[in-house]
């Protein structure tokens, strides 16, 4: 029914979908995985009208259509359920359902609210959601929000001919297992109402789910398994086009760390509404994941321990002395590096070259009386490219058009150079292709060599296994338990899991 | 070639272009001698562009410039018979705390440039109006000749006033490219989020911009001032449109980090070879405002760096 048919999207610098063939029938779900950067979001945004392909053909039922934007591929059925929700909070649920589509209940042009109340009940029945469609969308639970965005979606049914096809985009990340059963038993019962396309880096809930599973690399669909044929095993091993091995994580680099050389101690670290009484130690060498799930504190804690944000209560102690005033710029000059996980926005300038990223938090050290001395840092940034092999042209190099992977090692080259012994990496492998993720892993063993201590938060539960030393699971913005994880002793998943939920 | 390519080579490519237009339908145009005179006349408003260039470098914009140049006129006609030379530091000075007062509002009460110097300006303004009296002042002849008569001398055969101009933009271009002070600026203008996160005191950085900017207006106000050896609260009324077209049709985008001062030297001849070309086309004084308006809207459209714009309000 709805087809996509050689379809292929550049942007500058990537082919981010190479004649992808794509298919939902009726009825169906459809299943989406692949590693971030594999093309799927491309694919999506191609799909509900968001980007315009640059070769292909999109149609449905055989007919060619073209969208020039996400309004018109509504109006041919495509609805799509945001991974960030897309609900405004301080309306209320039937102003959210109808958003845009108030015409339908004005008469005299005053809004007769009882209709649309009547109307979003309604809707609300398709998803089993006993609710006041009076009800401020900020009150609700987010499962109960993503319930109303596909009841607001599915007012596509009534209002157009044809069939529905919605789009869900990684629906599970903030819910609980039962939520999760919910919503796929809610999901299910709606394939006589519409088809859906599901996605999700969450690999046994696709399996679970879908009819048939796309599985895509490096911007191509690189197999379709049916339900029945599906295996994780093997689908991961597509998506990854290798083994996932200890091997990789370099376990066997891991080396104890030096226990006696205290880095960073933090007491009793709070901060209203994103975690509390937070309590840990890093040392020399060391490897402390932080696990949890989206909103369980993790990012928050490592803007706090750099400076960014100010705790409410507790401490942090760099190498014996307490910090008073947080603030980046005094982070810095403690001596704490920090790899965010918005690495385009916050770890990079974009518009500034290779050299003038790397020298950008430590400029103090290349110029004399505020006259900046350009052939050192050029000497520093020529040295930096060398040993990390940072695949630049030049170093004159605008770093915003540097590949993801080499973007990561300037912003690493940036720290290390300045001297930071401690580094705090969230997600320092998002969006990274292998061979660039590998690298990263490569450079975290060796910085734990040179006695740097690192506080990670990892882009994948086996990723936080595989490099840490020491593990702290969070909930909810509380310390759940600690684990360690010496090569060959590393917890596994489920002992994480169990505690993160 | 495709536009991104072509895009920082527009500003002296459109100055080429339209010399060799103006040249072509006015040959007199292309007198050296007329050229130079052209050039002293402009001195004023490249020094207060340039000024200008930092604050919408760094992503910001200071709309105070114009009022602030307004009350330095009065300034320098008011306290000339009793400061003598002084009476330039008071100015710079006044000018340069000016800025930063903008660039403290701006970063520590969290009002947006465009509002804090809009309203900051309107207190110049007023200023300007009660340290005159709203009268039209006039300096005393003889101690203008004395103290800054040298400003309109040549020195072979080149206006001092031109040289000044080409003194403030090698220091400024200095600034700019050599010191920490210009690239804490660029990656403000470029990454604002990248540079708190890589630990620059941006506020700190963003009051030195601006009053940086406010020095520079303050500068220009006074050599406007001594030109027309005179102050009034609306001497300088016109400057502030024809600034912000100077930086943008130069080069630098309202969304910062591209640019810079040179840019803004060739955006000034522009709006110098635009303003001649009108004079021959006998355009109306009160369509040309109308003009560079238009020119401006052009100007931002072309330059403004859309992937940084989320929402425009």
């Amino acid at each position: 029914m709805y087809e996509l048919i050689n379809v292929d999207k550049r942007f500058p610098g990537v082919h981010a979908l190479k004649a992808v063939d794509f298919k939902v029938n009726r009825g169906e779900i459809v299943g989406l995985v692949g590693e971030n950067g594999a093309g799927k979001s491309t694919l999506m945004k191609v799909i509900y009208g968001s980007y315009q392909p640059d070769g292909g053909d999109i149609t449905i039922d055989g007919t060619k259509v073209r969208f020039q934007n996400p309004r018109q591929a509504m109006d041919h059925g495509i609805g799509m359920v945001f991974q960030e929700q897309s609900l405004i909070t301080n309306l209320t649920v039937m102003e959210n359902i109808f958003l845009g589509f108030e015409q339908q209940f004005v008469s005299f042009g005053v809004i007769n609210w009882r209709k649309m109340a009547d109307a979003a009940r309604a809707q609300l029945a398709k998803v089993k959601l006993d609710i006041d469609p009076s009800t401020k969308t900020s009150q609700l639970s987010f499962a109960q929000r993503q319930l109303v965005e596909l009841a607001k979606v599915l007012t596509l049914e009534e209002r157009i001919d044809g069939d529905l096809v919605i789009l869900l985009d990684e629906p599970t990340s903030v819910l609980a297992s039962e939520e999760v059963e919910l919503l796929f038993q809610i999901v299910r019962d709606l394939t006589s109402r519409a088809s859906f396309i599901f996605v999700s880096h969450r690999m046994e809930e696709v399996l679970e789910l879908s009819d048939r599973i796309y599985v895509m690399k490096d911007g191509e669909v690189v197999d379709v398994v049916e339900h029945d044929k599906a295996d994780k095993e093997s689908i991961q091993h597509k998506m990854v086009g290798r083994e996932v091995d200890k091997e990789y994580y370099r376990e066997q680099k891991q080396k104890p760390y030096d226990g006696d050389r205290v880095l960073l101690s933090v007491d009793g670290l709070g901060f209203a509404g994103r975690f509390a009484d937070v309590s840990f130690d890093l040392h020399a060498g060391e490897v402390l994941c932080l696990v949890g799930t989206e909103g369980s504190g993790r990012e928050a804690i490592l803007r706090t321990v750099f400076g960014i944000d100010r705790p409410d209560t507790g401490s942090v102690t760099v190498k014996d002395q307490k910090i008073t005033r947080f603030s980046a710029q005094n982070g810095v000059t403690m001596g704490i590096g920090y790899l965010p996980r918005e690495r385009k926005v916050e770890g990079i300038v974009a518009g500034m070259n290779v050299y003038e990223n790397m020298t950008l938090s430590q400029m103090g050290n290349y110029a004399s009386a505020g006259i900046l001395r350009i052939g050192e840092e050029r000497a520093l940034a020529e040295d930096q490219v060398a040993r990390l092999s940072i695949k630049t042209p030049d170093i004159f190099k605008d770093c915003g058009g540097l590949s993801g992977g080499n973007q990561q090692k300037v912003v690493l080259a940036k720290w290390r150079s300045g001297g930071s012994e401690i580094l705090l990496m969230d997600h320092p492998t998002r969006g990274l292709d292998i061979g660039a993720k590998e690298d990263v892993y490569d450079m975290i063993r060796e910085m734990s060599d040179e006695g740097v201590g690192i506080i990670l938060v990892a882009d994948t539960l086996e990723e936080a296994i595989g490099l840490s030393h020491n593990i702290i699971v969070l909930k909810d913005g509380e310390v759940q338990k600690r684990f360690t994880g010496a090569p060959g002793s590393k917890p596994s998943l489920y002992d994480l899991v169990h505690h993160m939920i | 070639m495709n536009m991104e390519r072509i895009k920082p080579h527009l500003p002296w490519l459109t100055l080429v272009l339209l010399v060799a237009l103006v040249g072509i339908a006015n040959p007199t145009f292309l007198n050296p001698a007329g050229l130079i005179v052209l050039a002293s006349d402009v001195v004023p408003l490249f020094i207060m562009a340039l000024g200008m260039t930092f604050a919408i470098y760094i992503g910001g914009i200071d709309l105070s410039v114009q009022q602030l140049a307004n009350l330095v006129t009065v300034i320098a006609t008011v306290f000339l018979m009793s400061f003598g030379i002084w009476v330039a530091v008071l100015c710079i000075l006044a000018g340069a705390l000016f800025g930063a007062v903008s660039g403290f509002v701006t970063t520590r009460l969290y009002v947006p440039s465009f509002v804090s110097t809009l309203a900051l300006g309107f207190v110049a303004l007023s200023g300007a109006k009660w340290l005159s009296g709203q009268r039209a002042l006039h300096m005393d002849a003889e101690q203008r000749d004395a103290t800054f008569g040298w400003v309109f001398e040549r020195t072979l055969g080149i206006p001092n006033e031109l040289l000044i101009a080409a003194g403030l933009l090698a220091a400024c271009w200095f600034l700019q490219s050599r010191t920490t002070f210009g690239r804490s600026l660029k990656a403000v203008g470029a990454g604002e989020l990248a540079a708190v996160a890589s630990g620059l005191n941006v506020d700190r950085i963003k009051i030195l911009a601006f009053a940086l900017c406010g020095a520079l207006a303050a500068i220009s106000g006074l050599i406007f001032s001594v030109k027309l050896s005179g102050g009034d609260a609306n001497l300088a009324n016109g400057f502030l449109l024809l600034a912000i077209v100077a930086v943008l049709v130069g080069g630098t985008p309202l969304t910062g980090g591209v640019g810079g001062v040179l840019n803004t030297a060739i955006g000034t001849l522009i709006v110098m070879v635009i303003r001649a070309a009108m004079v021959y086309l006998e355009v109306d004084a009160t369509q040309q405002q109308m003009i560079f308006g238009i020119v401006l809207i052009i100007a931002i459209a072309l330059t403004i760096d859309r992937s940084k714009l989320k929402i425009v309000k």
